[in-house]
C-alpha cells in the first residue's frame, strides 16, 4: 500500500472539484471494494476523496421512477418495504450479493463500480491486460472456469461481478453522474465497456465523474425473478445469474427482459432471448428457445464451457420462478 | 459427582469474545518493530539481483534482509516432523512461487509493507511443474469389482488468525510469541537452527485462532523473524498476510487416488488396493501426509490390502498435514465402498456391517476399544436410514433431487510424552500447568475438569495454564493426542498432589483425619473426609500447615495410541436445474472413548462437520499450471462454508471409556470428527442424482 492523502467532500460539487484537481484521485464510499484495491496494489490513488458526508442516501419515489441516491447502503435498499414490494428483483439481487456486513457498508454507486474478480487481475504481480495493457491475459489458456463466454476478446475475458447491475440492466435503469462538465445520464448497460482491444478501459466515466443516483423505471413488468447460481450458498459471486422481467396475459408473454450476470464483462442483456419469448406462450419449447437464443455466439474456453448449459438452465429456472 | 463429563462452558470463551485474549500479534512491547515479507513471483529459478534502495529510503525502514545480507543460520534445516528441509533467505534459489525472498523491517507495519512493495527482485526463471499427473485411464465397475480414479484438490488451512511471530532478544535469550501449535517442536527447531541451547529459547502461545496443521511445524518465517530481531537489536513482529499464509506454512497436497475393490457376491471384501499420488517438494521429496493406514484396518479383507503413497516431486512448497490427514484416503475408500454397494445391490450401511472387523490387523481383539457398530446403529436410527429408497434419483422435493448417503469415519489417535504440574496452595485452590496449546479443541476447559476430579475439588477451584515452554513440556497439539497425553499427565499430577495432601492430613495431629488410613480418605468438593464423616478442607489443612504442595505427573506413551470411529449420515438436496448441492441434514455418531465435556465435544463435532462440508463442496486452492502460482490466496477466492452452507447438525458420541487408551479412557477426537463427512456427502449426491463425482469439490458444473 502506498501513502496517500485523504479529503472529505462536503457536497457533490466539492467532491468532483477535489477529485478533478488531482489526476490520481479516487472516490471512496463504503470502502469495501476500494480498500481491497489499495491493499492488493491494484490501484494506488494519491488522494482519496471520501464522499460519505454527501446527502445522496435518499430513495425518492415518483409515479414512474425510483431514484436511489448513490450513497444509499445496499442493505438499506434491500430491506426497504417499497423496494421489496415494487422492485423485488432489485431487492433479491442485493440480498444475493456479498454478506450482511458488506451490504451494511457498501454503497449503491460503489457496487456498480466494482472491478472484476478475475484472479489474474486481482494479483498485481501477474500479467493482466486490464492493469498493464500488453502484458497478456493468462486466463485465456489458464484457469478460466469463472470467465466470460460472451462479450470477451482475445485480450480479456473478465466478468463483471455486480448482481445489482444485472437487475438494473434488465430494468433499463439509468445512472446519473456529476462531472466537471456537469450532470449526465447513462444507461447502466452502457456504463461498462467491453474489453475489445482496450481492456484497460473498464467503464465510460471520466476522471472525477461521480455517480450521484440510479434511476429505476417502475411499473411495466408485474413479474420478475433473480436467480443466482454459485459455488457457495452465501457471500460468493455468481457463476451465472439471471434477472427476468415478464409482462404476461395468462400464459402468453406480452413483454420480457432478460439480463445475465457472470457470463460477460458487463451485465449482459439477452435481447435475442427476449425476442424468443415475446408474443409466445410460455411453454417448455419457448423457454428452451429463449435459453438457446441467450447463449448463441458464446465462446467457451477450456474450463467454462459448462456456463453455456448452466446459462440455459438458469434462464429456465428464472422464467419458471417469474411466471409462477 | 464427577466433573468430567459435565457440560461446562468454555473457560477461554469470555476472553475470546471480549477481545482480551492476547494472541501472538497482540503482545505490547517497548521498541517493537514490524516485518513484512517479499515473495518470489517466479515458480522456479534463481534470484539474479535485489535492488532494495527504494525500500531502504522509505521513512522508518530499519533494514531489508535477503540472502545477500541475512546472517547464515548456524544449524541445518530441521525436517519433518519439526519443519521442512529448506530455508529461504539463505541462498539465491527459488523453489516455488511465493517463497520468501526478502524481509523488510520498519517502525510501523504500514511502512514495512509499503517498503516491501518497493523491493525489486530480478530472477532467472526456469521451467516449472506444479500439478499432479493424472493416470490416462478412467474409472470402471463390474459386478464385484470397483476400479476407480479419484482426485482431491490442494487445500489450505485458512485459520482465522494468520500466523504471527514476535521475537524478543534479551542478551542471548530469545522469546518468541508465536502462533504455535507445537511449542516443543518449534523450540527444538529454533534452538538447532540458531545453534542455541534449548533453555535459552522460550515460546509463548496462550491462544491460537485456529491451527488445523499449519501452525504445527517450525516454519522459516519464525527463524527469519528471530534473526532479523537480533540483527536490528529490537523486537520484531511479523504477521503473515492472508495471501502469505498460502505459501508460508504448507498446504494439503493435491492428490490423485486409485482404488480397486473386489468382493464376493455378498459384498465381503476379497481385496483392496489403494494408492495416493500427491504433490511433494524438491527438498522433501518423500513426504506424503495423505495417510492410507485406515484402509489397512477398517474392514475385514480376505487378502492383505495393498496400499501405496507416491509423492510426486513438483515445484511447490513442502505440503503439511491438514485436518484430518487421513481424510482424503477415507473419502476414496468410503466412496468406493458406496460404489460397490450399488453394483452389488446391497444397502451401503449393510455392506459396512458385513465387512466390520473387531480385530486389529495383528489379530488381537479391539475388546472394549471399538464401538463402531453402535455408531452405525445409533446413527441410522437418529437419521432414519431405514426410510431411504435404495435406487438413485428416486426422490424429488420441489425442484430438488434428494439423496441420502453414509460413510464410516475413522482416524488414528497418537500420543507423546507429556508432563503437567499441580500446585495446591494454602488458599485451598490449585494451579495446574502444562506446556500444551489450545487450538480450539477445549483444552483450557477439559484439563481443569480432569484435575478437579483427580483432586476431588469443586468446579472452579482449579486454574489451568498452558501456552508457555516455561511450563512442564507437552507435545504438539495435533494427531488427536492432547486429551490422551496431556490429559493423563494432568490426571497423574493431580492424583499425586491429592496423595500428598492426604498423607499430610493423616500425619497431622491437628487434623480431624489424624491417624486415619490414607486409603480410607475420600475427598469431595475440596473436603477431605474420614469414614466417620469428619474432615476438613484443603484450605484448612494447607493453611494451618502453611504448605504448598507441588507435584508433577507424566504420560509416557509415544506413537500410535488408538483409533476413533464414527458413522456419518447425510441428506442432500441437489437443484435439478443448476446442480447446486445443499446439505439438508447431517447425523454423525462418533466413538472417541470417554467424553470429557459434551459441550466442547459437540463444538469439535460441529467444527469437523463444517470442515467436511467445505472439503466436499467448496474448498480448493486454484493453482495455475502455466504460471505455477496460486490464484485464490484469500477468503474471497478460496471458499470455506458459510452458515448458509451448514444445516442443523445432529452430533452424538457413544461415550464409552476405552481402558486401553489412557488412564482416563479418552481417545482422539479432533480429526475423526472431520472424517467420513466428505464421503457421506458425495455418496448422498450420487444417491440424489446418479452422478458419481470423483473429483472434489463437488461444484455445480460437475452435476449438469
Amino acid at each position: 500500500m502506498k501513502p496517500f492523502s485523504y479529503a472529505r467532500a462536503t457536497d457533490p460539487a466539492d467532491a468532483v472539484a477535489l477529485a478533478a484537481g488531482e489526476p490520481g484521485a479516487a472516490f471512496v464510499a463504503g470502502g469495501t471494494e476500494l480498500t481491497n484495491w489499495l491493499r492488493d496494489g491494484l490501484s494506488s490513488p494519491a488522494l482519496l476523496v471520501d464522499v460519505n458526508d454527501l446527502a445522496l442516501t435518499e430513495l425518492a419515489w415518483s409515479r414512474d421512477t425510483l431514484r436511489i441516491g448513490a450513497l444509499a447502503r445496499m442493505s438499506d435498499v434491500a430491506r426497504d418495504r417499497s423496494v421489496r414490494l415494487r422492485l423485488p428483483v432489485v431487492a433479491n439481487a442485493l440480498l444475493a450479493s456479498a454478506s450482511g456486513q458488506v451490504r451494511n457498508m457498501a454503497s449503491i454507486g460503489g457496487n456498480l463500480m466494482q472491478r472484476t474478480r478475475c484472479w489474474y487481475f486481482r494479483d498485481a504481480t501477474m500479467p493482466c491486460n486490464v492493469r498493464e495493457p500488453g502484458s497478456g491475459c493468462p486466463a485465456l489458456d489458464g484457469e478460466n472456469r469463472w470467465h466470460a463466454i460472451l462479450g470477451g476478446s482475445e485480450r480479456c475475458i473478465r466478468v463483471h461481478p455486480s448482481d445489482l447491475a444485472v437487475a438494473l440492466t434488465a430494468l433499463e435503469s439509468t445512472v446519473v453522474t456529476l462531472g466537471t462538465g456537469g450532470s449526465r445520464r447513462i444507461g447502466v448497460e452502457e456504463l461498462y465497456r467491453l474489453p475489445g482491444d482496450t481492456p484497460q478501459i473498464e467503464h465510460v466515466l471520466g476522471h472525477g465523474e461521480l455517480i450521484t443516483a440510479v434511476e429505476v423505471p417502475l411499473g411495466a413488468f408485474e413479474r420478475s425473478s433473480y436467480v443466482k447460481v454459485r459455488d457457495r450458498r452465501s457471500f460468493e459471486f455468481a457463476l451465472v445469474s439471471v434477472a427476468v422481467l415478464l409482462r404476461m396475459r395468462g400464459r402468453e408473454v406480452l413483454d420480457a427482459r432478460i439480463a445475465l450476470g457472470g457470463v460477460a464483462p458487463r451485465p449482459w442483456r439477452a435481447r435475442a432471448a427476449e425476442d424468443a419469448l415475446r408474443g409466445r406462450r410460455l411453454d417448455e419449447a419457448t423457454v428452451e428457445a429463449a435459453g438457446e437464443a441467450a447463449v448463441a455466439g458464446a465462446v467457451p474456453r477450456e474450463h467454462n464451457g459448462f456456463k453455456v448449459e448452466l446459462t440455459r438452465r438458469a434462464i429456465t429456472k428464472a422464467l419458471r420462478e417469474a411466471a409462477g | 459427582m464427577s466433573t468430567i463429563g459435565r457440560p461446562l462452558a468454555r473457560v477461554d470463551g469470555p476472553a475470546k469474545v471480549t477481545g482480551t485474549a492476547r494472541y501472538a500479534a497482540d503482545v505490547h512491547l517497548e521498541g517493537l518493530t514490524h516485518g513484512a515479507l517479499v515473495r518470489a513471483t517466479v515458480t522456479r529459478g534463481r534470484i539474479t539481483g535485489i535492488d532494495a534502495s527504494a525500500a531502504e529510503a522509505v521513512p522508518g525502514v530499519l533494514g531489508v534482509f535477503s540472502h545477500l545480507n541475512l546472517p547464515r543460520y548456524a544449524g541445518a534445516p530441521h525436517p519433518f516432523p519439526w519443519g521442512k528441509s529448506h530455508y529461504p533467505l539463505q541462498d539465491d534459489r527459488v523453489h516455488y512461487a511465493g517463497q520468501h525472498v526478502a524481509f523488510v523491517v520498519a517502525e510501523t507495519p504500514e511502512q514495512a509493507r509499503h517498503a516491501a512493495g518497493l523491493v525489486r527482485v530480478d530472477y532467472a526463471a526456469e521451467p516449472a511443474s506444479v500439478r499432479v499427473t493424472r493416470p490416462d485411464r478412467g474409472s470402471a465397475a463390474a459386478e464385484h469389482v470397483i476400479d476407480a480414479v479419484y482426485s482431491t484438490p490442494m487445500q489450505h488451512h485458512n485459520t482465522m488468525e494468520p500466523s504471527a511471530t514476535t521475537a524478543v532478544w534479551d542478551g542471548d535469550e530469545l522469546t518468541l510469541y508465536d502462533a504455535a501449535q507445537s511449542m516443543s517442536w518449534i523450540r527444538q527447531a529454533v534452538a538447532a537452527t540458531l545453534a542455541m541451547p534449548e533453555e535459552k529459547v522460550r515460546i509463548v502461545a496462550p491462544y491460537l485462532g485456529g491451527a488445523f496443521g499449519c501452525k504445527g511445524l517450525a516454519w522459516p518465517h519464525v527463524f527469519a523473524t528471530a534473526v532479523v530481531a537480533r540483527a536490528v537489536g529490537r523486537p520484531v513482529r511479523l504477521v503473515l498476510t492472508r495471501a502469505q499464509t498460502y505459501t508460508s506454512h504448507g498446504h494439503r497436497a493435491e492428490a490423485v487416488h486409485t482404488i480397486r475393490l473386489t468382493s464376493d457376491v455378498d459384498g465381503r471384501l476379497r481385496s483392496l488396493a489403494q494408492t495416493v499420488t500427491s504433490q511433494s517438494s524438491s527438498y522433501d521429496p518423500a513426504l506424503c501426509y495423505e495417510g492410507l493406514d485406515a484402509s489397512g484396518y477398517l474392514y475385514t479383507v480376505a487378502t492383505e490390502p495393498e496400499l501405496a503413497q507416491r509423492p510426486q516431486v513438483l515445484d511447490v512448497d513442502t505440503p503439511a498435514a491438514l485436518r484430518p490427514p487421513e481424510g482424503p484416503g477415507n473419502f476414496v475408500l468410503e466412496s468406493a465402498m458406496d460404489e460397490l454397494s450399488y453394483v452389488l445391490g446391497v444397502d451401503p450401511l449393510e455392506l459396512r456391517r458385513r465387512n466390520h472387523t473387531d480385530r486389529h490387523p495383528d489379530g488381537t481383539p479391539y475388546g472394549t476399544g471399538k464401538y463402531l457398530l453402535d455408531c452405525y446403529e445409533q446413527g441410522a436410527r437418529r437419521f432414519g436410514w431405514h426410510r431411504r429408497k435404495p435406487a438413485p434419483r428416486s426422490t424429488r422435493r420441489g425442484g430438488f433431487l434428494v439423496g441420502q448417503g453414509m460413510a464410516t469415519a475413522v482416524h488414528a489417535s497418537y500420543s507423546a510424552p507429556a508432563r503437567a504440574l499441580t500446585r495446591l496452595t494454602p488458599d485451598g485452590r490449585a494451579l495446574v500447568r502444562s506446556g500444551t496449546q489450545e487450538i480450539g479443541g477445549g483444552t483450557y476447559t477439559t484439563m481443569p475438569q480432569v484435575a478437579t476430579d483427580a483432586l476431588g475439588m469443586a468446579p472452579g477451584a482449579v486454574r489451568f495454564e498452558l501456552g508457555d515452554t516455561w511450563f512442564p513440556p507437552a507435545p504438539t497439539t495435533s494427531g488427536s493426542m492432547t486429551s490422551i497425553s496431556v490429559g493423563e499427565a494432568v490426571h497423574h499430577s493431580g492424583m499425586a498432589a491429592r496423595t500428598q495432601a492426604i498423607a499430610l492430613a493423616v500425619a497431622d495431629p491437628a487434623s480431624p483425619l489424624h491417624g486415619v488410613s490414607p486409603a480410607d480418605v475420600r475427598i469431595q468438593d475440596g473436603r477431605l473426609l474420614a469414614p466417620n464423616g469428619r474432615g476438613e478442607t484443603y484450605r484448612q489443612l494447607l493453611s494451618r500447615n502453611d504448605r504448598t504442595i507441588e507435584t508433577t505427573g507424566d504420560f509416557t506413551g509415544d506413537g500410535l495410541n488408538s483409533h476413533s470411529w464414527g458413522a456419518v449420515f447425510t441428506e442432500v438436496e441437489v437443484d435439478e436445474l443448476t446442480g447446486e448441492v445443499r446439505v439438508a441434514r447431517l447425523t454423525a455418531v462418533f466413538d472417541c472413548g470417554r467424553i470429557l465435556n459434551p459441550l466442547t465435544a459437540r463444538a469439535q463435532g460441529i467444527g469437523g462437520a463444517v470442515w467436511g462440508i467445505g472439503f466436499a463442496l467448496t474448498e480448493h486452492t486454484l493453482l495455475d499450471r502455466n504460471l505455477g502460482r496460486i490464484l485464490t490466496p484469500n477468503l474471497s477466492g478460496y471458499l470455506v462454508p458459510t452458515e448458509a452452507d451448514v444445516p442443523t447438525l445432529d452430533i452424538h458420541f457413544v461415550n464409552h471409556p476405552d481402558p486401553t487408551s489412557n488412564a482416563l479412557g479418552v481417545r482422539g477426537m479432533g480429526e475423526v470428527v472431520a472424517t467420513g463427512i466428505p464421503a457421506a456427502i458425495g455418496n448422498a449426491v450420487f444417491h440424489a442424482t446418479g452422478v458419481r463425482v470423483r473429483d472434489l469439490p463437488i461444484t455445480p458444473d460437475k452435476l449438469l
